[in-house]
């Protein structure tokens, strides 16, 4: 194998070579340290999924060069919006509807907008980031319960496993993996980031590659937001407050470029959410406290970022 | 092969990095053969006066909703700087939660690093944090406030919920309603009110600011009424039903200011400045820190300002410098109970009700209205030598008997504690 091919390799499999001894570190430290691994296995998973599910879709946008900031917010209100409609219902299919329903909608809404009035998408999702964060406020205050929205903890109980949520990341995850790397949709995306004016020239039309993106997007919102009720049927202004951010590092930990384009990688994002995660576990471990505990998993993540990104600096697109 | 090399490098740094990090712990934790040694204060393995066996090192969870107010620094403070120091424990503190699902994370990590009680300051679901422990066989207090009485009739039974010790939303009530009184019996009768949490449907929030209403209305003359409510029930369910506090007239009391929420921007910050400059205003009644928002507008000016929150220093140099001028602040050393409680229910002597139920203790606020005053509690407050509850004060807890520990709690007052000492 050539030097360059294999170069090549370990530059693409670092983020993975990251999990897996952020896995292996888990493991050998928590035996040391007498942890309950059987139990942070499953919570590491419980804890990744949401995460895991919508940021997978957000690769599409990313590699289109976008950047959406809402996506957290539009968990949010996905969330609060299905948990209102099982209140009335009392069917989680609808809730399951309705969650995935109202994600895509606000999705594709932002994709319009970005559209119709030629606005960066980026600055598209700022503003719908503020619409929604008062729609959270708005939900809450007409639900009439105070502050939360809950679904009864009983009626989701039965789907709080984690055989139920591998299902739901596996089968959302290989649907991805099908159009973005199997079907001319992810081939286009790529092109479409990396050279809009040839893209236009050979009949790519950008606005549909964003109104595909965001609704695959939307998916994995609709999905995230069904996930988190289930976990914690008790929603609240804060509910997946973090998941927007979340969503960012564990794009960029999991090795996708955040200039889109040919070097997005699908799987960038569990691979991400599950690192994040792991490497959190083992801050625990040591019961750091949270200022030193951030700056250790800063330093690995940056880390991890510099090795993974080291064949992106080029100017030559890959070949 | 630079890159190669550069990659295996950094993964050895990692792990190296990670496993450097663990020596800071004390006591050998969590290891199932580490060998735990007394602590500085020397907890002797038997205790022979309690019959307790304290040699192990007992983990404990602590979830917080709020990792950097005054109130969450000074209890932070006493759990690592006084506690942990002169008992067998180790605290694990979680990262600041935001909502439901980072609580129920938080418990399974701290399930996961075989941490045998979890205390709560944390309460965006209650019910499912007492469920989750009780599933998987941990301990679980709540650290302050407490259960509804729905939910209390719910858990009390459980046996790994051991119970909360706190203000009660009766107290919250009381406190508003005290805080107003105090300057309605001096004459006062141009009020602002500050709505903290109120917006976000905070109970203890909209409690307070209910008892500062239903003082008002008693206060008002006949007739009086906040939006056609008189009592305490109507009044509660008028601002649920709100979300605010409306201004306006109560009898002859008036109700010239409102400011809710805690949005931090320019807009707000002047709101708030507007309303510490209404004309005629004469005090500003907070639910929360009042002195932070309002004191640099209101200085110079007649207006007084009275808080709840939690006894800080930079309440004091706010009291010194004229711009706070009452204050109902929590005391750092209240949640030694509840820890003790706990303590002793990793150690097998779990504390509960005649009854067999869960503890259910309510507990108040310590009320400085001069600076001297605030010095004095201060003083104690702060404290990691002596602080209101000293080991000395907490070990009697030990052995008790759950009237002797209700007791206990609730001789909370500043003067009924240093009278136990």
């Amino acid at each position: 194998m050539k030097k360059k091919n294999v170069k090549k390799y370990i530059t693409t499999l670092t983020p993975l070579f990251g999990l897996l001894v952020l896995f292996a570190a888990f493991l050998i430290l928590g035996k040391m340290r007498d942890i309950n691994i059987s139990y942070g296995l499953k919570s590491i998973f419980n804890q990744s999924v949401v995460v895991a599910v919508v940021a997978t879709g957000a690769i599409f946008i990313y590699t289109l060069g976008s950047f959406d900031i809402s996506l957290g917010a539009s968990v949010a209100v996905s969330a609060l919006i299905g948990g209102m409609v099982y209140n009335k219902t009392g069917s989680l299919a609808a809730m399951l509807f309705v969650c995935v329903g109202v994600a895509v909608l606000v999705g594709l809404f932002n994709s319009v907008l970005a559209s119709v009035f030629n606005l960066p998408v980026f600055v598209t999702t700022i503003a719908m980031l503020s619409v929604l964060n008062a729609l959270v406020l708005v939900l809450i205050k007409i639900n009439g319960t105070g502050s939360e929205i809950a679904v009864p903890a009983a009626a989701v109980k039965a789907l709080n496993t984690t055989t139920f949520k591998i299902i739901v990341l596996v089968i959302y995850l290989l649907l991805c993996i099908f159009i973005f790397s199997f079907t001319k949709i992810g081939r286009m995306q790529k092109f479409q980031c990396c050279n809009p004016i040839c893209a236009k020239l050979s009949g790519i039309s950008e606005k549909k590659m964003a109104v595909i993106a965001f609704a695959m997007s939307g998916i994995g919102v609709g999905l995230g937001a069904f996930l988190s009720i289930v976990y914690a049927p008790t929603l609240t202004r804060n509910t997946a407050s973090s998941v927007g951010m979340n969503v960012i590092i564990a794009i960029v930990f999991g090795g996708m470029p955040v200039s889109g384009g040919a070097r997005s990688k699908i799987y960038a994002a569990v691979i991400g959410a599950f690192s994040m995660t792991l490497l959190s576990q083992i801050m625990v471990m040591f019961n750091l406290n949270s200022g030193i505990g951030q700056m250790v998993k800063a330093a690995i993540f940056i880390l991890v970022v510099f090795l993974a990104t080291s064949d992106q600096r080029g100017k030559m697109l890959p070949r | 092969m630079k890159k190669f090399l550069a990659l295996l490098l950094a993964a050895v740094l990692s792990v190296s990095l990670l496993t450097g990090c663990g020596d800071e712990n004390k006591g050998g934790t969590g290891g199932g053969n580490s060998s735990t040694t007394p602590n500085a204060s020397g907890t002797e393995s038997n205790d022979t006066n309690t019959g307790l066996d304290m040699s192990k090192t007992i983990k404990m969870g602590i979830l917080v909703s709020d990792a950097t107010s005054a109130e969450a620094l000074a209890f932070r403070n006493y759990y690592t700087e006084y506690i942990q120091e002169h008992y067998n424990v180790e605290l694990i503190y979680s990262d600041e939660l935001t909502d439901a699902a980072g609580e129920t994370s938080a418990i399974d990590t701290f399930i996961t690093n075989n941490c045998q009680v979890i205390i709560s300051f944390s309460s965006f679901d209650r019910a499912a944090q007492i469920q989750q422990c009780e599933d998987a066989g941990v301990y679980y207090a709540v650290a302050t406030g407490t259960l509804t009485e729905e939910e209390y009739e719910t858990y009390k039974t459980y046996e790994h919920y051991i119970g909360a010790i706190g203000p009660s939303l009766d107290v919250e009530f009381e406190t508003g309603y005290n805080m107003a009184k105090h300057y309605l019996d001096q004459g006062k009768t141009n009020f602002a009110i500050f709505g903290g949490a109120i917006p976000y449907y905070t109970e203890m929030h909209i409690y307070r600011a209910a008892g500062m209403l239903t003082a008002m209305v008693e206060a008002g003359g006949e007739g009086a009424n906040y939006k056609g409510a008189t009592d305490k029930m109507s009044i509660i369910g008028q601002i649920f039903a709100d979300g605010e506090v409306t201004t306006g007239e109560i009898g002859n009391i008036n109700i010239s200011g409102y400011v809710g929420g805690y949005d931090m921007d320019d807009a707000w910050f002047g709101k708030c400045a507007q309303m510490a400059q209404t004309p005629g205003l004469e005090v500003i009644l907070a639910v929360g820190n009042g002195s932070d928002f309002f004191g640099t507008a209101a200085a110079g000016t007649d207006v007084l300002i009275a808080s709840v929150d939690a006894y800080a220093s930079s309440y004091g140099e706010a009291m010194e410098a004229g711009m706070l001028d009452y204050l109902a602040g929590k005391f750092s050393a209240s949640i030694g109970p509840i820890f003790i409680a706990s303590y002793r229910a990793a150690l097998g002597s779990p504390i509960r009700t005649s009854e067999g139920n869960a503890l259910a203790l309510s507990q108040g606020y310590w009320i400085a209205t001069s600076a001297e005053e605030f010095n004095t509690y201060y003083a104690v407050d702060s404290s990691v030598d002596s602080p209101a509850y000293t080991k000395e004060l907490l070990d009697t807890l030990l052995t008790a008997d759950y009237a002797a520990f209700e007791k206990f709690v609730s001789q909370y007052s500043f003067e009924e504690i240093q009278k136990m000492k």
